[in-house]
């Protein structure tokens, strides 16, 4: 059994803190995976998991809220069973919904960024609603543009054929997810911690 | 559902980082080539692979049947065409190619799956992505192994009790708000728990790493991941 001999480098409490909050919110990202809510007119049901993609960068800021969903995709990687359908595996990374796997951290990090603007956190509850809005719909964008060019190269399908499989059955979903994201942050319960 | 399995195979016994490289460079090459002879290649090396494994196959497709919707749906969209003559058999074949492949690689991952519990994976990235990366993405995924059941719980306690108000009879925006503003608080009321909980046990940077070690049989298991990743660029 190997030691490690070198003096403990202890973690910086501030640091623990949002890592437990990390690691938290990516398990909450895997165990909602199986939860979906009909949507009336919608072929498509709601899954919860952009929900907290967005709120991972409204809470945890664009680090911590990047390596929280980064910790969801390799507990996925190794084949924990956290992606839609109760699957895992490399293989899903690198599927047909693997853009969109490979999105959340960067739409995380950038509604980190803009809210936060920068590292230091503040409360998403004080800052405008519209502004809000305008972020979330940036990286509503960012996510479904990269996970249907993926798709498309993938499949080799035409763009608009990939918009109508893999965006358009979805976009009443994504509204009333980032109206409840919204709903969440405003309501002031959870907030961010702060060093 | 797809998940680790105690087993005496060879892939059971192969080091966690040899059958990762095997994923990448099967993935890498099957990401590359979607010629028929290739897939008929990829196809034989698929069936090696799980019959090394052990992995069942068509248990296997049905935990993945989500997946594969999308796979059977995407050479139909590809083959419809505005105007005469309709349909284009040709895009959809070249499409059903490039699904078929994809199916492939998650065979293989599937098999990794079966053969490596989560312990060795855990080890696997700390001893592969040097510093605090590692650790911060080794401690964080034996965390989320850890958490994800008890979320599960939390989450199926939220929604019972309310089914039990009648809140399913609610609108959507009002469910997806209350079951993600419960599960959110919840699951942070727990890490602010487990992070002073860290620190009183001195949680440190540099922990001892669970063991790991090559063997002579992972040899031959990497030389075919480097021939793999390497086969990407014929």
């Amino acid at each position: 059994m190997e030691t490690e001999r070198s003096s403990a480098e202890l973690v910086d409490d501030a640091v623990v803190g949002q890592f437990a909050r990390a690691a938290l919110l990516a398990a909450l990202l895997g165990a909602v995976a199986p939860v979906a809510i009909p949507l009336p007119l919608s072929p498509a049901p709601i899954t919860l998991q952009v929900l907290f993609v967005f709120l991972a960068g409204l809470l945890l800021g664009p680090v911590w809220g990047s390596v929280s969903i980064l910790l969801y995709l390799v507990a996925g990687a190794i084949g924990l069973p956290v992606f839609s359908g109760m699957t895992g595996g490399l293989g899903v990374l690198v599927g047909e919904t693997g853009g969109y796997l490979w999105s959340y951290p960067i739409a995380a990090a950038l509604i980190g960024a803009l809210v936060h603007r920068g590292t230091d956190l503040r409360d998403p509850a004080d800052v405008s609603t519209p502004f809000l809005v305008a972020v979330l719909v940036a990286a509503t964008i960012l996510i479904y543009g990269m996970g249907t060019a993926y798709m498309a190269w993938l499949l080799e399908l035409e763009a608009w054929e990939a918009v109508t499989v893999g965006a358009l059955p979805f976009v009443p979903g994504e509204l009333l997810k980032m109206a409840a994201a919204i709903a969440i942050v405003k309501r002031g319960v959870v907030a961010p911690l702060r060093s | 559902m797809l998940t680790y399995e105690p087993d005496d195979t060879l892939a059971h016994r192969l080091d966690p980082r040899s059958k990762l490289g095997i994923q990448i460079g099967f993935a890498a090459t099957a990401l590359a080539h979607t010629s028929p002879r290739a897939l008929a290649t990829l196809t034989v090396l698929t069936a090696v692979i799980l019959a090394v494994a052990r992995v069942r196959p068509l248990r296997t497709l049905y935990a993945y049947r989500f997946a594969l919707v999308l796979l059977a749906i995407a050479p139909i969209v590809a083959a419809i065409t505005f105007g005469p003559p309709w349909i284009d058999l040709e895009d959809g074949l070249a499409s059903a190619q490039a699904g078929y492949r994809v199916l492939l690689i998650l065979l293989v991952s599937a098999a990794y799956v079966r053969s490596t519990p989560v312990r060795e994976s855990r080890a696997a990235i700390q001893r592969t992505i040097p510093g605090k990366p590692g650790q911060v993405l080794g401690i964080g995924v034996a965390l989320v192994v850890r958490f994800l059941p008890v979320l599960q719980a939390d989450l199926r306690t939220i929604r019972e009790a309310i089914a039990a108000r009648l809140g399913t009879e609610r609108g959507a925006l009002e469910r997806t708000t209350t079951i993600g503003l419960l599960g959110l608080t919840r699951a942070f009321d727990r890490a602010d728990r487990l992070s002073l909980a860290l620190r009183a046990r001195c949680f440190a940077w540099n922990p001892t790493l669970p063991s790991l070690s090559f063997a002579s049989r992972d040899v031959p298991a990497l030389g075919l991941a480097v021939v793999l990743a390497l086969s990407a660029l014929l």
